[in-house]
């Protein structure tokens, strides 16, 4: 398979991406916990939704890395997140993003793309969608 | 951990903020490590223009949802929303504070959206990331 370099011409709106499956594992969650200074009781202990859950943005990184799955990408900036979290995260679950390119622009000379996304779980459960826009490294 | 009910909720009200520090290590843990990433690639990041490593912006809505989560409870993890703009690059070794204050309060399916203003700072005062987060609260 070929991954060829993402660039701004290239990019089609429309596109779609999947991402291969993430388990979620309690080693993950305490990771993430570590990286982001969130000793939340939750993470590793009861919640109010009976068991551990994850950081709501634990999956953020599947969903911004979905150009990855078909495309060497050059780097960037990341300049918009909106984030709904409708189910918490649970470990055990295997996740996956579908995401979809909904636009493209130039701004001050500077390409951007913008990614409408979900995130489920093995059962095909939605526990987070949102949007995202990128700013395009130029070589 | 206590949960925020909607009476002890006031617009204007302050958030408890968080302050951060980003060590790099900090950023590789949350990115991994990579050779040609403005991330963990001190070179690559310069080459790039910027004096330092950059924090991944994600981990700036990771500090939005721990002070939502903090304040609001299960409502943010199951309900919760956010959007956000990443105005500045946080370089490696910088210091945030994330600060909240509520705006609107209103009435969803029998329970309460509490809506923040968010923004992240750095250790200059600069404002880094900016936007509104929300939950739900009974």
């Amino acid at each position: 398979m070929e991954f060829p370099k993402l660039t701004y011409e290239r990019l089609q709106v429309g596109e779609e991406f999947v991402s291969d499956t993430f388990l979620v594992t309690p080693e993950e969650i305490e990771t993430y916990a570590f990286a982001v200074d969130d000793d939340h009781p939750w993470f590793r202990e009861d919640s109010p939704f009976g068991g551990p859950v994850a950081h709501p943005t634990l999956l953020g990184n599947q969903a911004l890395r979905l150009r990855h799955s078909r495309y060497t990408v050059p780097g960037g900036l990341h300049a918009k997140m909106e984030f709904e979290f409708l189910e918490p995260i649970r470990p055990g679950m295997r996740a996956r993003s579908r995401g979809r390119v909904i636009d493209k622009y130039e701004r001050r000379g500077k390409p951007y793309m913008v990614t409408e996304f979900t995130t489920e779980d093995e059962t095909g459960t939605v526990l987070v969608r949102g949007r995202f826009t990128q700013m395009l490294f130029r070589d | 951990m206590a949960t925020t009910t909607t009476d002890a909720v006031s617009i204007g009200q302050e958030l408890p903020p968080l302050v951060k520090e980003i060590p790099q290590r900090k950023i590789d843990a949350y990115s991994g490590v990579r050779p040609n990433s403005i991330h963990s690639d001190e070179a690559w990041a310069k080459k790039k223009g910027f004096r330092a490593p950059l924090a991944q912006a994600m981990m700036s809505t990771a500090y939005v949802s721990e002070l939502m989560t903090r304040f609001v409870g299960a409502g943010f993890v199951k309900g919760g929303t956010m959007s956000m703009a990443f105005i500045k690059p946080v370089l490696a070794a910088d210091r945030l504070t994330v600060h909240g204050v509520v705006k609107h309060k209103q009435p969803e399916n029998g329970r309460t959206r509490i809506v923040v203003e968010v923004w992240c700072e750095n250790q200059h005062g600069d404002k880094t990331a900016v936007g509104t987060a929300s939950g739900l609260i009974d």
